[in-house]
Protein backbone atom coordinates (compact mmCIF):
# COMPACT_ATOMS: atom_id res chain seq x y z
CA UNK A 1 0.00 0.00 0.00
CA UNK A 2 1.07 3.25 -1.02
CA UNK A 3 2.18 5.58 2.24
CA UNK A 4 -1.31 7.99 2.77
CA UNK A 5 -2.43 10.29 5.83
CA UNK A 6 -5.02 8.34 7.47
CA UNK A 7 -7.84 10.22 8.98
CA UNK A 8 -9.16 9.29 12.41
CA UNK A 9 -11.99 12.09 12.12
CA UNK A 10 -13.04 15.10 10.61
CA UNK A 11 -14.36 18.22 12.01
CA UNK A 12 -16.53 20.42 10.03
CA UNK A 13 -17.54 22.86 12.39
CA UNK A 14 -16.77 26.62 14.38
CA UNK A 15 -15.83 27.94 10.96
CA UNK A 16 -12.38 25.43 11.04
CA UNK A 17 -12.13 22.35 9.44
CA UNK A 18 -9.67 20.08 11.88
CA UNK A 19 -8.44 16.72 10.85
CA UNK A 20 -6.72 14.15 13.18
CA UNK A 21 -4.93 10.93 12.03
CA UNK A 22 -1.78 9.64 11.32
CA UNK A 23 0.62 9.02 8.40
CA UNK A 24 0.62 5.53 7.56
CA UNK A 25 3.62 3.75 5.72
CA UNK A 26 5.87 6.47 5.64
CA UNK A 27 9.60 5.87 6.63
CA UNK A 28 10.24 8.92 9.14
CA UNK A 29 14.14 7.73 8.96
CA UNK A 30 16.15 10.73 7.66
CA UNK A 31 13.38 12.92 7.49
CA UNK A 32 12.37 13.12 10.75
CA UNK A 33 13.25 16.92 11.29
CA UNK A 34 11.73 18.17 8.05
CA UNK A 35 8.68 20.08 9.33
CA UNK A 36 5.65 18.80 7.82
CA UNK A 37 2.71 20.91 5.86
CA UNK A 38 -0.64 20.32 5.16
CA UNK A 39 -1.46 21.34 1.41
CA UNK A 40 -4.46 22.24 0.26
CA UNK A 41 -4.61 21.75 -3.96
CA UNK A 42 -6.99 23.46 -5.88
CA UNK A 43 -8.05 20.63 -8.43
CA UNK A 44 -8.60 22.48 -11.56
CA UNK A 45 -5.35 24.67 -10.92
CA UNK A 46 -3.01 22.45 -9.25
CA UNK A 47 -0.24 25.25 -9.17
CA UNK A 48 -2.72 27.05 -6.61
CA UNK A 49 -2.02 25.60 -3.11
CA UNK A 50 -2.90 26.74 0.63
CA UNK A 51 0.04 25.21 2.95
CA UNK A 52 -0.15 25.15 6.81
CA UNK A 53 2.27 23.79 8.92
CA UNK A 54 1.43 20.58 10.30
CA UNK A 55 3.30 19.35 13.60
CA UNK A 56 3.67 15.48 13.75
CA UNK A 57 3.59 13.67 17.48
CA UNK A 58 5.19 10.26 16.44
CA UNK A 59 3.31 9.07 13.34
CA UNK A 60 0.10 11.77 14.72
CA UNK A 61 -1.31 14.63 13.34
CA UNK A 62 -3.79 17.35 14.21
CA UNK A 63 -4.30 19.85 12.22
CA UNK A 64 -7.37 22.78 11.67
CA UNK A 65 -7.55 25.80 9.24
CA UNK A 66 -10.46 28.40 8.73
CA UNK A 67 -12.62 26.90 6.67
CA UNK A 68 -13.01 30.72 5.13
CA UNK A 69 -9.37 30.07 3.40
CA UNK A 70 -10.85 27.85 0.97
CA UNK A 71 -13.39 30.35 -0.38
CA UNK A 72 -10.63 33.39 -1.68
CA UNK A 73 -11.32 35.66 -4.20
CA UNK A 74 -10.23 35.01 -7.57
CA UNK A 75 -11.24 31.06 -7.32
CA UNK A 76 -14.14 30.58 -9.47
CA UNK A 77 -16.64 28.20 -7.61
CA UNK A 78 -17.46 25.19 -7.38
CA UNK A 79 -14.13 24.44 -6.90
CA UNK A 80 -13.03 21.65 -5.60
CA UNK A 81 -9.63 20.67 -3.22
CA UNK A 82 -7.30 17.95 -2.69
CA UNK A 83 -5.87 17.28 0.41
CA UNK A 84 -1.91 16.09 1.35
CA UNK A 85 0.70 15.93 3.44
CA UNK A 86 4.30 16.97 2.81
CA UNK A 87 7.95 18.10 3.74
CA UNK A 88 8.40 20.17 0.71
CA UNK A 89 9.84 22.63 0.14
CA UNK A 90 11.76 22.13 3.42
CA UNK A 91 13.58 18.66 2.76
CA UNK A 92 13.77 19.20 -1.45
CA UNK A 93 11.77 15.80 -0.98
CA UNK A 94 8.56 16.02 -3.59
CA UNK A 95 6.57 13.55 -2.28
CA UNK A 96 2.66 13.81 -1.46
CA UNK A 97 0.98 11.76 0.72
CA UNK A 98 -2.81 11.78 -0.16
CA UNK A 99 -4.96 12.63 2.78
CA UNK A 100 -7.83 9.72 3.19
CA UNK A 101 -9.26 6.48 5.13
CA UNK A 102 -8.65 3.38 3.83
CA UNK A 103 -7.69 1.32 6.09
CA UNK A 104 -10.95 0.18 7.67
CA UNK A 105 -13.35 -1.65 6.53
CA UNK A 106 -16.19 0.25 5.40
CA UNK A 107 -16.75 0.52 1.46
CA UNK A 108 -18.56 3.58 -0.20
CA UNK A 109 -17.58 5.84 2.40
CA UNK A 110 -18.73 8.88 -0.34
CA UNK A 111 -22.01 8.00 0.60
CA UNK A 112 -21.55 6.47 4.38
CA UNK A 113 -19.24 9.12 5.72
CA UNK A 114 -20.64 12.08 4.87
CA UNK A 115 -20.08 15.67 6.74
CA UNK A 116 -21.97 19.21 6.88
CA UNK A 117 -21.25 21.58 4.83
CA UNK A 118 -20.23 25.17 6.99
CA UNK A 119 -21.14 29.01 5.19
CA UNK A 120 -18.50 31.54 4.46
CA UNK A 121 -18.25 34.79 3.30
CA UNK A 122 -16.64 34.33 -0.04
CA UNK A 123 -16.38 38.11 -2.11
CA UNK A 124 -19.94 39.35 -1.89
CA UNK A 125 -22.14 36.49 -1.14
CA UNK A 126 -21.38 33.46 0.77
CA UNK A 127 -20.07 30.29 -0.21
CA UNK A 128 -20.50 26.13 1.14
CA UNK A 129 -17.43 24.32 2.60
CA UNK A 130 -17.70 20.91 2.46
CA UNK A 131 -15.20 17.61 3.05
CA UNK A 132 -16.22 14.32 1.55
CA UNK A 133 -14.22 11.35 0.36
CA UNK A 134 -14.01 10.68 -2.96
CA UNK A 135 -15.08 7.36 -4.66
CA UNK A 136 -11.46 6.20 -3.79
CA UNK A 137 -11.96 6.99 0.02
CA UNK A 138 -9.49 10.02 0.04
CA UNK A 139 -10.75 13.29 1.52
CA UNK A 140 -11.02 16.32 -0.60
CA UNK A 141 -12.99 19.80 -0.13
CA UNK A 142 -16.37 20.56 -2.58
CA UNK A 143 -16.87 24.50 -2.33
CA UNK A 144 -19.85 25.89 -3.90
CA UNK A 145 -21.46 29.15 -4.28
CA UNK A 146 -24.29 29.09 -1.50
CA UNK A 147 -27.64 30.12 -2.65
CA UNK B 1 -50.21 -35.12 6.93
CA UNK B 2 -51.32 -32.35 4.21
CA UNK B 3 -50.68 -28.87 4.92
CA UNK B 4 -51.87 -25.85 2.63
CA UNK B 5 -50.18 -22.19 3.37
CA UNK B 6 -52.27 -19.11 1.98
CA UNK B 7 -50.04 -16.46 0.93
CA UNK B 8 -51.61 -13.40 -0.48
CA UNK B 9 -48.48 -12.98 -2.37
CA UNK B 10 -46.09 -15.64 -2.30
CA UNK B 11 -43.95 -14.27 -4.88
CA UNK B 12 -43.54 -11.21 -2.95
CA UNK B 13 -40.42 -10.07 -0.42
CA UNK B 14 -41.69 -9.30 2.72
CA UNK B 15 -40.81 -10.53 6.19
CA UNK B 16 -44.30 -12.62 6.52
CA UNK B 17 -43.92 -14.01 3.15
CA UNK B 18 -40.12 -15.15 3.85
CA UNK B 19 -41.29 -16.52 7.30
CA UNK B 20 -44.18 -18.50 6.28
CA UNK B 21 -42.12 -20.19 3.19
CA UNK B 22 -39.40 -21.44 5.89
CA UNK B 23 -41.90 -22.88 7.91
CA UNK B 24 -43.45 -24.69 4.47
CA UNK B 25 -40.59 -25.98 3.43
CA UNK B 26 -39.33 -27.23 7.12
CA UNK B 27 -42.60 -29.19 6.85
CA UNK B 28 -42.05 -30.41 3.86
CA UNK B 29 -38.39 -32.16 4.58
CA UNK B 30 -39.92 -33.32 7.62
CA UNK B 31 -41.62 -35.26 5.08
CA UNK B 32 -45.07 -33.90 5.23
CA UNK B 33 -47.18 -33.28 2.00
CA UNK B 34 -46.98 -29.45 1.65
CA UNK B 35 -48.85 -27.22 -0.82
CA UNK B 36 -47.95 -23.19 -0.80
CA UNK B 37 -51.06 -21.05 -2.36
CA UNK B 38 -50.54 -18.17 -3.59
CA UNK B 39 -53.55 -15.90 -3.59
CA UNK B 40 -52.10 -13.80 -6.32
CA UNK B 41 -48.89 -14.10 -8.81
CA UNK B 42 -47.36 -10.37 -10.26
CA UNK B 43 -44.07 -12.62 -10.88
CA UNK B 44 -42.50 -15.43 -12.65
CA UNK B 45 -40.39 -17.05 -10.07
CA UNK B 46 -40.60 -16.38 -6.12
CA UNK B 47 -38.17 -13.99 -4.32
CA UNK B 48 -37.21 -16.72 -1.74
CA UNK B 49 -36.20 -20.39 -2.05
CA UNK B 50 -39.31 -22.34 -2.48
CA UNK B 51 -38.13 -26.44 -1.45
CA UNK B 52 -38.61 -28.15 -4.41
CA UNK B 53 -41.03 -30.76 -2.41
CA UNK B 54 -43.78 -27.65 -1.79
CA UNK B 55 -45.99 -27.62 -4.21
CA UNK B 56 -46.58 -24.25 -5.66
CA UNK B 57 -50.21 -22.82 -7.06
CA UNK B 58 -51.69 -19.76 -8.10
CA UNK B 59 -55.41 -18.75 -7.72
CA UNK B 60 -54.98 -15.26 -9.71
CA UNK B 61 -52.46 -14.97 -12.54
CA UNK B 62 -51.37 -11.13 -12.72
CA UNK B 63 -48.98 -11.14 -15.01
CA UNK B 64 -48.97 -9.48 -17.87
CA UNK B 65 -49.89 -12.12 -20.43
CA UNK B 66 -51.70 -14.07 -18.29
CA UNK B 67 -55.48 -15.03 -19.61
CA UNK B 68 -58.20 -16.57 -18.40
CA UNK B 69 -59.01 -20.05 -19.90
CA UNK B 70 -60.85 -19.96 -23.52
CA UNK B 71 -64.29 -19.94 -22.50
CA UNK B 72 -66.63 -21.94 -24.78
CA UNK B 73 -70.36 -21.54 -25.84
CA UNK B 74 -72.72 -18.57 -25.27
CA UNK B 75 -73.21 -19.26 -21.85
CA UNK B 76 -69.45 -20.10 -21.09
CA UNK B 77 -69.19 -16.51 -22.77
CA UNK B 78 -71.52 -15.12 -20.07
CA UNK B 79 -69.77 -16.66 -17.67
CA UNK B 80 -66.37 -15.36 -18.43
CA UNK B 81 -67.74 -11.81 -18.72
CA UNK B 82 -69.34 -11.91 -16.14
CA UNK B 83 -66.47 -12.87 -14.24
CA UNK B 84 -64.54 -10.50 -15.42
CA UNK B 85 -66.39 -7.85 -14.64
CA UNK B 86 -66.18 -8.64 -10.69
CA UNK B 87 -62.27 -7.49 -11.02
CA UNK B 88 -64.02 -4.12 -11.03
CA UNK B 89 -65.77 -4.57 -8.15
CA UNK B 90 -64.60 -4.43 -4.02
CA UNK B 91 -64.49 -7.52 -1.81
CA UNK B 92 -67.37 -8.37 0.08
CA UNK B 93 -66.09 -9.80 2.90
CA UNK B 94 -62.69 -8.23 3.47
CA UNK B 95 -62.90 -4.64 5.67
CA UNK B 96 -61.77 -1.74 4.48
CA UNK B 97 -58.94 -0.96 6.32
CA UNK B 98 -56.90 -4.32 6.30
CA UNK B 99 -54.25 -3.25 3.66
CA UNK B 100 -55.16 -6.70 1.30
CA UNK B 101 -58.58 -4.97 0.39
CA UNK B 102 -56.67 -3.13 -2.54
CA UNK B 103 -55.57 -5.97 -4.11
CA UNK B 104 -58.08 -8.71 -3.89
CA UNK B 105 -61.00 -7.44 -5.84
CA UNK B 106 -64.11 -9.84 -6.04
CA UNK B 107 -63.09 -11.92 -8.28
CA UNK B 108 -60.15 -13.08 -6.67
CA UNK B 109 -62.25 -13.47 -3.41
CA UNK B 110 -64.51 -15.32 -5.02
CA UNK B 111 -61.62 -17.59 -6.09
CA UNK B 112 -60.35 -17.65 -2.55
CA UNK B 113 -63.71 -18.89 -1.36
CA UNK B 114 -64.05 -21.62 -3.84
CA UNK B 115 -60.53 -23.27 -3.11
CA UNK B 116 -61.46 -22.83 0.63
CA UNK B 117 -65.06 -24.20 0.10
CA UNK B 118 -63.68 -27.61 -0.96
CA UNK B 119 -61.15 -28.15 1.39
CA UNK B 120 -62.02 -31.33 3.15
CA UNK B 121 -59.18 -32.75 5.41
CA UNK B 122 -55.90 -32.15 6.55
CA UNK B 123 -55.18 -28.40 7.15
CA UNK B 124 -54.89 -25.25 5.97
CA UNK B 125 -52.78 -22.46 7.26
CA UNK B 126 -53.84 -18.66 6.32
CA UNK B 127 -51.39 -16.03 7.11
CA UNK B 128 -52.99 -12.47 7.13
CA UNK B 129 -56.94 -10.91 8.48
CA UNK B 130 -58.32 -10.75 4.89
CA UNK B 131 -57.37 -14.99 4.48
CA UNK B 132 -58.45 -15.81 8.05
CA UNK B 133 -61.51 -14.13 8.10
CA UNK B 134 -62.40 -16.00 4.71
CA UNK B 135 -60.79 -19.18 5.94
CA UNK B 136 -63.30 -18.39 9.54
CA UNK B 137 -66.57 -18.60 7.09
CA UNK B 138 -65.53 -21.28 4.21
CA UNK B 139 -63.35 -22.81 4.90
CA UNK B 140 -66.40 -25.46 6.36
CA UNK B 141 -66.15 -28.79 4.57
CA UNK B 142 -63.84 -30.49 6.98
CA UNK B 143 -60.52 -28.95 6.73
CA UNK B 144 -58.59 -27.47 10.35
CA UNK B 145 -57.93 -23.92 9.95
CA UNK B 146 -55.64 -22.46 12.04
CA UNK B 147 -54.76 -18.74 11.20
CA UNK B 148 -51.59 -16.93 11.34
CA UNK B 149 -51.43 -13.00 12.84
CA UNK B 150 -48.19 -11.29 12.06
CA UNK B 151 -48.68 -8.12 13.89
CA UNK B 152 -50.44 -6.71 17.14
CA UNK B 153 -54.01 -6.42 17.15
CA UNK B 154 -53.67 -2.73 18.22
CA UNK B 155 -52.11 -1.75 15.13
CA UNK B 156 -55.57 -3.02 13.21
CA UNK B 157 -58.25 -0.56 12.74
CA UNK B 158 -62.20 -0.81 14.06
CA UNK B 159 -63.80 -2.15 11.11
CA UNK B 160 -60.70 -4.93 11.06
CA UNK B 161 -60.60 -5.55 14.54
CA UNK B 162 -64.79 -6.00 14.27
CA UNK B 163 -64.25 -8.39 11.87
CA UNK B 164 -61.39 -10.70 13.89
CA UNK B 165 -63.81 -10.48 17.05
CA UNK B 166 -66.28 -11.82 15.24
CA UNK B 167 -64.79 -14.48 12.85
CA UNK B 168 -61.14 -15.90 14.69
CA UNK B 169 -63.74 -17.83 17.71
CA UNK B 170 -65.04 -20.43 14.53
CA UNK B 171 -61.50 -21.27 13.44
CA UNK B 172 -59.72 -24.42 14.97
CA UNK B 173 -56.57 -21.90 16.35
CA UNK B 174 -54.97 -18.90 15.80
CA UNK B 175 -51.24 -18.61 16.20
CA UNK B 176 -49.14 -15.54 17.47
CA UNK B 177 -45.88 -14.43 17.69
CA UNK B 178 -45.18 -12.90 21.07
CA UNK B 179 -46.91 -13.49 24.58
CA UNK B 180 -48.37 -9.92 24.64
CA UNK B 181 -50.46 -10.90 21.49
CA UNK B 182 -51.40 -13.78 22.77
CA UNK B 183 -53.26 -12.12 25.92
CA UNK B 184 -54.88 -8.92 23.26
CA UNK B 185 -56.31 -11.65 21.33
CA UNK B 186 -57.56 -13.92 23.83
CA UNK B 187 -59.53 -10.83 25.87
CA UNK B 188 -60.42 -8.95 22.25
CA UNK B 189 -62.21 -12.42 20.48
CA UNK B 190 -62.86 -14.97 24.00
CA UNK B 191 -63.46 -18.47 22.90
CA UNK B 192 -61.02 -18.15 20.26
CA UNK B 193 -57.88 -20.84 20.65
CA UNK B 194 -54.87 -18.88 20.56
CA UNK B 195 -51.55 -20.79 20.65
CA UNK B 196 -48.05 -18.57 20.91
CA UNK B 197 -44.93 -19.53 17.93
CA UNK B 198 -42.34 -17.17 17.11
CA UNK B 199 -40.62 -17.13 13.73
CA UNK B 200 -37.83 -19.46 13.42
CA UNK B 201 -34.45 -17.38 12.51
CA UNK B 202 -32.77 -18.77 9.23
CA UNK B 203 -30.19 -19.69 10.29
CA UNK B 204 -28.54 -20.72 13.75
CA UNK B 205 -25.08 -21.72 12.22
CA UNK B 206 -23.67 -18.19 11.72
CA UNK B 207 -19.98 -16.75 12.49
CA UNK B 208 -19.84 -15.66 16.10
CA UNK B 209 -19.45 -12.18 17.49
CA UNK B 210 -15.61 -12.11 19.42
CA UNK B 211 -17.20 -8.72 21.19
CA UNK B 212 -13.94 -6.93 21.08
CA UNK B 213 -14.28 -4.25 18.56
CA UNK B 214 -15.75 -0.65 19.07
CA UNK B 215 -18.93 -1.29 16.93
CA UNK B 216 -22.49 -0.76 17.81
CA UNK B 217 -25.20 -1.94 15.44
CA UNK B 218 -28.42 -1.47 14.91
CA UNK B 219 -30.53 -1.83 11.44
CA UNK B 220 -34.01 -1.55 9.95
CA UNK B 221 -36.44 0.95 8.21
CA UNK B 222 -35.26 4.21 8.03
CA UNK B 223 -39.01 5.41 9.92
CA UNK B 224 -40.25 6.77 13.19
CA UNK B 225 -41.06 3.51 14.05
CA UNK B 226 -37.73 1.85 14.78
CA UNK B 227 -36.77 5.28 17.18
CA UNK B 228 -33.01 5.92 15.87
CA UNK B 229 -33.87 9.63 16.20
CA UNK B 230 -33.94 8.12 19.93
CA UNK B 231 -30.74 5.86 19.68
CA UNK B 232 -28.82 8.81 17.90
CA UNK B 233 -29.59 11.05 20.43
CA UNK B 234 -28.48 8.55 23.37
CA UNK B 235 -25.46 7.97 21.37
CA UNK B 236 -24.39 11.78 21.68
CA UNK B 237 -24.54 11.18 24.98
CA UNK B 238 -21.44 8.22 25.21
CA UNK B 239 -18.85 9.67 22.78
CA UNK B 240 -16.62 11.88 24.55
CA UNK B 241 -16.28 8.92 26.77
CA UNK B 242 -16.16 6.43 24.09
CA UNK B 243 -14.21 9.01 21.30
CA UNK B 244 -13.39 5.15 18.92
CA UNK B 245 -16.84 3.58 19.30
CA UNK B 246 -18.65 3.62 15.83
CA UNK B 247 -23.25 2.90 15.93
CA UNK B 248 -23.49 1.83 12.39
CA UNK B 249 -27.22 1.63 11.50
CA UNK B 250 -28.26 -0.42 8.70
CA UNK B 251 -31.63 0.24 6.44
CA UNK B 252 -33.05 3.09 3.81
CA UNK B 253 -36.28 4.86 4.65
CA UNK B 254 -37.86 8.33 4.00
CA UNK B 255 -36.12 9.74 7.85
CA UNK B 256 -32.99 9.55 6.41
CA UNK B 257 -32.45 13.02 5.44
CA UNK B 258 -33.98 13.81 9.35
CA UNK B 259 -31.48 11.01 10.84
CA UNK B 260 -28.28 12.98 8.91
CA UNK B 261 -29.56 16.45 10.24
CA UNK B 262 -29.42 15.18 13.27
CA UNK B 263 -26.07 13.51 13.13
CA UNK B 264 -24.71 16.79 12.09
CA UNK B 265 -26.34 18.85 15.16
CA UNK B 266 -24.80 16.94 17.51
CA UNK B 267 -21.63 16.85 15.56
CA UNK B 268 -21.78 13.21 15.47
CA UNK B 269 -20.49 12.18 11.58
CA UNK B 270 -17.26 10.70 13.08
CA UNK B 271 -19.09 8.51 15.17
CA UNK B 272 -22.57 7.50 13.39
CA UNK B 273 -22.86 6.22 9.92
CA UNK B 274 -26.19 5.62 8.14
CA UNK B 275 -24.80 2.17 5.98
CA UNK B 276 -27.58 2.29 4.02
CA UNK B 277 -28.93 -1.20 2.32
CA UNK B 278 -26.86 -4.10 2.41
CA UNK B 279 -26.85 -7.75 1.35
CA UNK B 280 -24.31 -8.63 3.94
CA UNK B 281 -26.17 -8.21 7.40
CA UNK B 282 -24.69 -11.79 8.75
CA UNK B 283 -21.39 -10.38 8.09
CA UNK B 284 -21.30 -7.18 9.44
CA UNK B 285 -23.15 -9.06 12.39
CA UNK B 286 -20.23 -10.80 13.23
CA UNK B 287 -18.15 -7.32 13.00
CA UNK B 288 -19.95 -5.74 15.51
CA UNK B 289 -19.54 -6.18 19.45
CA UNK B 290 -23.66 -5.26 20.12
CA UNK B 291 -26.90 -4.72 18.75
CA UNK B 292 -28.93 -1.98 20.11
CA UNK B 293 -33.14 -1.95 19.30
CA UNK B 294 -34.11 1.13 20.09
CA UNK B 295 -37.61 0.60 18.66
CA UNK B 296 -41.34 2.31 19.55
CA UNK B 297 -43.00 -0.64 18.91
CA UNK B 298 -42.09 -3.99 16.86
CA UNK B 299 -44.60 -6.90 16.01
CA UNK B 300 -41.67 -10.13 16.93
CA UNK B 301 -38.50 -8.35 15.87
CA UNK B 302 -36.62 -11.33 13.93
CA UNK B 303 -33.17 -8.93 13.33
CA UNK B 304 -32.73 -8.99 17.25
CA UNK B 305 -32.82 -12.99 16.86
CA UNK B 306 -30.61 -12.68 14.21
CA UNK B 307 -28.17 -10.36 16.32
CA UNK B 308 -28.77 -12.64 18.95
CA UNK B 309 -27.44 -15.74 16.90
CA UNK B 310 -23.98 -14.34 16.35
CA UNK B 311 -23.42 -13.87 19.88
CA UNK B 312 -24.47 -10.26 19.77
CA UNK B 313 -25.45 -8.80 23.47
CA UNK B 314 -28.22 -6.66 23.11
CA UNK B 315 -29.26 -3.44 24.64
CA UNK B 316 -33.16 -3.22 24.03
CA UNK B 317 -36.33 -1.31 24.50
CA UNK B 318 -38.66 -3.02 26.25
CA UNK B 319 -41.45 -1.87 23.67
CA UNK B 320 -44.35 -4.06 23.07
CA UNK B 321 -44.34 -6.45 21.83
CA UNK B 322 -40.98 -9.46 21.24
CA UNK B 323 -38.54 -8.27 23.03
CA UNK B 324 -39.28 -9.08 26.47
CA UNK B 325 -40.31 -12.31 25.06
CA UNK B 326 -37.01 -12.93 23.08
CA UNK B 327 -34.50 -11.69 26.15
CA UNK B 328 -34.18 -11.41 29.84
CA UNK B 329 -33.07 -8.01 31.61
CA UNK B 330 -29.30 -9.10 32.36
CA UNK B 331 -29.16 -12.12 30.59
CA UNK B 332 -28.49 -11.62 27.25
CA UNK B 333 -28.66 -7.73 27.40
CA UNK B 334 -30.76 -5.32 28.89
CA UNK B 335 -34.39 -4.04 28.45
CA UNK B 336 -34.89 -0.47 29.21
CA UNK B 337 -38.11 1.42 29.33
CA UNK B 338 -39.55 2.38 26.31
CA UNK B 339 -38.49 5.90 24.88
CA UNK B 340 -36.12 6.95 27.50
CA UNK B 341 -32.78 8.27 26.67
CA UNK B 342 -30.73 8.30 29.09
CA UNK B 343 -31.77 5.17 30.05
CA UNK B 344 -31.11 3.57 26.67
CA UNK B 345 -27.84 5.53 26.84
CA UNK B 346 -26.68 4.14 30.49
CA UNK B 347 -27.49 0.44 28.71
CA UNK B 348 -25.46 1.05 26.24
CA UNK B 349 -22.72 2.79 28.78
CA UNK B 350 -22.95 -0.10 30.50
CA UNK B 351 -21.91 -2.52 27.46
CA UNK B 352 -19.60 -0.08 25.81
CA UNK B 353 -17.32 -0.23 29.26
CA UNK B 354 -17.17 -3.76 29.76
CA UNK B 355 -16.03 -6.02 27.12
CA UNK B 356 -15.97 -9.45 29.50
CA UNK B 357 -19.75 -8.47 30.36
CA UNK B 358 -20.43 -8.32 26.50
CA UNK B 359 -19.02 -11.28 25.78
CA UNK B 360 -21.19 -13.38 28.87
CA UNK B 361 -24.04 -11.67 27.59
CA UNK B 362 -23.16 -12.71 23.98
CA UNK B 363 -22.94 -16.31 24.96
CA UNK B 364 -25.91 -16.32 27.12
CA UNK B 365 -27.41 -14.84 23.39
CA UNK B 366 -26.24 -18.18 21.22
CA UNK B 367 -27.94 -20.57 23.96
CA UNK B 368 -31.56 -18.91 24.02
CA UNK B 369 -31.08 -18.06 20.45
CA UNK B 370 -31.10 -22.09 20.04
CA UNK B 371 -35.46 -21.71 21.00
CA UNK B 372 -36.04 -20.18 17.17
CA UNK B 373 -34.17 -22.45 15.35
CA UNK B 374 -36.10 -24.00 12.49
CA UNK B 375 -36.14 -27.28 14.00
CA UNK B 376 -37.47 -26.32 17.14
CA UNK B 377 -40.35 -23.95 15.46
CA UNK B 378 -41.12 -26.69 13.32
CA UNK B 379 -41.66 -29.11 16.55
CA UNK B 380 -44.19 -26.26 17.78
CA UNK B 381 -45.96 -26.60 14.46
CA UNK B 382 -46.27 -30.27 14.27
CA UNK B 383 -47.28 -30.68 17.81
CA UNK B 384 -50.20 -28.00 17.29
CA UNK B 385 -51.23 -29.90 14.16
CA UNK B 386 -51.48 -33.41 15.78
CA UNK B 387 -53.23 -31.68 18.57
CA UNK B 388 -56.07 -30.44 16.28
CA UNK B 389 -56.19 -33.90 14.08
CA UNK B 390 -56.36 -35.79 17.39
CA UNK B 391 -59.05 -33.47 18.46
CA UNK B 392 -61.00 -33.49 14.96
CA UNK B 393 -60.81 -37.39 15.89
CA UNK B 394 -61.41 -37.65 18.96
CA UNK B 395 -64.69 -35.00 18.56
CA UNK B 396 -65.77 -37.28 15.42
CA UNK B 397 -65.70 -40.13 17.13
CA UNK B 398 -63.40 -41.82 15.00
Amino acid sequence: MRAHAELAQVWPRDGRLRLVGALHGHDPVGSAAAPWTLLLVLRDVPEHVLRYPAPLDGPAFDVSLPAADLAPEGVALPACWDLYFSQEPASGARERLRVGRVLDDIEGKKKIMVFPGQSVASGDGTALVKPYYTIKDNLSVEVTPAP
Amino acid sequence: MKIRYLLLHAYGMGGTIRTVITQANAMAAAGHDVELVSVLRRRDKPHFAVDSRVRLRTLADLRPGARAPHARGVLGRYRARRTARLAFRPPRHIPFSEPGHKAINRQIELAVIHYLSELRDGIVVTTRPALNILAAEYATGGVIRVAQEHVNLGTHKEDLRAAIIRCYPRLDAVAVLTSRDREDYLRMAPGTRVTRIPNAVHSLRQKPSTCASHIALAAGRLRPQKGFDLLIEAFAQLIDEFPDWQLRIYGTGDRHDQLRALIDQHHLYNHVLLMGRTDQLDEEMAKASMYVLSSRYEGLPMVLIEAMSHGLPVVSYDCPTGPADVISDGKEGLLLPPGDVPALAEGMRRLMGDEGLRARMGDAALGTVERYSPEAIRGQWTELFDDLLAERRAHRGL
